[in-house]
């Protein structure tokens, strides 16, 4: 096969009828998988060239397929979910339903969002070509933890003061509403009033909480959040919390009359630094 | 710069808290009855002829027959509020001055509306008596399932707290 035929298979995946799209991809991967095999020296020739192709492929999805596909799963899984977890109900039994409609949950926001549809089928290929297997990418992928999001959030009203994401996907002021009407819901609840909520954990995603004196920080975080990346989570937030927020009086100090007299921290700035200490750290 | 404010809406149980919400932020309404539990939170960013816009996050609370019963912690750096209550049904707004009173001293200073919900189940004159009878004062009387005078009232709830 040479370099032709492959942009010719690329082509193919790209332009395939969306109805049958993700199985005639299975179909093609296979039988790409089987070429690959057989012909693993050609790898390393053909690598840059399909790293060019998946950039294309990645760029073109949300144009072309993307948005009906996406749609049409969506509409389903949002308008019928219920009725698609009850016609399974007596075959399967109620762990099983549980299991499922927290799976379709948990789909239907991953097709939310496209990255995460692109970037697995990006693993998929890359595996296909660079030779390494799947299971180990995707494992390289999964082995640390990662932010995904960081929200600065005003302790009382719940109202979001600044944001960083890696993907703008969900709605970060309505977020930060839900989580503080958890964490007053659940610090409330337990009547204590000198400690607070730390962690919630959510689907995939375990949330870390640090509060300060007006403002808490809320940190969306992926992977395996285990000790080590907690300890290392908390000196990032101190390390902002020395850098910027000291430094701002509105985000530390708890004094009604103060609101009215001092600048407030804008939010533009506080997200630039919410990036420059969160965008590239390393949990 | 784009504000955002937090308004919390209260009453007793089924006043149609919920469904003032649907309509004013989807413009929907639904006869099923879905008991709130906790609270549910929705955003609508209301835009003003000036080009300036506010962001209204709506917290949408459980209802409850005894006001004194909410968790106060829900109300907490509340910008504006909501009380309403079901014109069809009288002990939703018996209490009315005593309700009002315990959520003046809740939220001092914080701007309050008062909502009479479900006029499409009344008749108005019948209604305009009732109310006069029994000295309720609102401030605006709306259905969620017509939508007649509910972004209104979201919409005064918004000018209010544009310029504070
Ligand atoms: N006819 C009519 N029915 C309404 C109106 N508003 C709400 N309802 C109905 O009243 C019932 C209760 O409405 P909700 O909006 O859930 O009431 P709620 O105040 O949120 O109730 P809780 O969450 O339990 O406190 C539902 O069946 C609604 O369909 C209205 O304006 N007219
Ligand atoms: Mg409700």
């Amino acid at each position: 096969m040479d370099e032709k035929d492959r942009l010719e298979i690329i082509k193919d995946i790209l332009f395939t009828d969306d109805r049958e799209y993700i199985e005639k991809i299975s179909e093609r991967i296979a039988l790409l998988e089987k070429t690959v095999n057989e012909k693993e020296r050609l790898s390393s020739k053909v690598d840059p060239i399909i790293e060019n192709q998946l950039e294309e492929f990645t760029k073109s999805i949300p144009t072309t397929l993307g948005p009906t596909i996406t749609e049409t799963l969506r509409e389903q899984i949002r308008t019928q979910r219920d009725e698609v977890v009850d016609a399974l109900f007596p075959i399967l039994g109620k762990m099983i339903k549980k299991y499922i409609a927290q799976e379709m949950k948990a789909l239907s926001e991953k097709i939310d969002s496209q990255f995460d549809f692109i970037s697995k089928w990006k693993i998929r290929l890359k595996a296909l070509f660079s030779g390494k297997k799947k299971k180990e990418l995707l494992l390289q992928q999964l082995a640390s933890a990662k932010i995904e999001q960081v929200l600065l959030i005003e302790k009382d009203s719940g109202i979001l003061k600044a944001s960083y994401s890696k993907t703008k996907t969900i709605d970060e002021e309505m977020v930060s509403g839900m989580l503080t009407a958890i964490k007053s819901f659940v610090e409330d609840a337990f009547n204590q009033q000198n400690q607070s909520l730390e962690l919630i954990e959510y689907e995939l995603y375990q949330i870390h909480l640090q509060s300060f004196v007006t403002h808490y920080m809320a940190v969306v975080i992926s992977g395996p959040y285990g000790l080590k990346s907690k300890n290392r989570l908390q000196d990032l937030i101190f390390d902002f919390y020395n850098r910027y927020m000291a430094m701002n009086v509105d985000l530390v100090v708890d004094f009604p009359v103060l609101e009215k007299k001092t600048k407030k921290a804008d939010k533009r700035t506080i997200e630039r630094e919410l990036a420059s200490s969160f965008g590239n750290a390393k949990i | 710069m784009q504000k955002s404010k937090k308004i919390v809406i209260l009453g007793h149980f089924g006043v149609g808290k919920t469904s003032l919400i649907r309509r004013f932020v989807k413009n929907s309404f639904s006869d099923k009855y879905k008991v709130t539990i906790g609270v549910h939170i929705s955003k609508k960013v209301v835009g003003f002829g000036s080009g300036e816009t506010i962001s209204m996050i709506l917290w949408d609370l459980e209802g409850t027959d005894d006001i004194r019963m909410i968790r106060n912690p829900y109300l907490l750096g509340t910008h504006g509020a909501f009380f309403v209550f079901d014109v069809n049904r009288p002990s939703t707004f018996q209490n009315i001055q005593e309700d009002l009173a315990v959520l003046s001293k809740k939220m001092p200073e914080v701007p309050l509306l008062i909502i009479g919900n479900k006029v499409d189940l009344v008749n108005q004159d019948d209604l305009n008596i009732l109310l006069k009878e029994n000295d309720i004062s609102f401030d605006f009387l709306t259905s969620a399932k017509t939508g007649e005078w509910v972004e209104d009232a979201f919409l005064q709830m918004a000018t209010l707290l544009k310029d504070a």
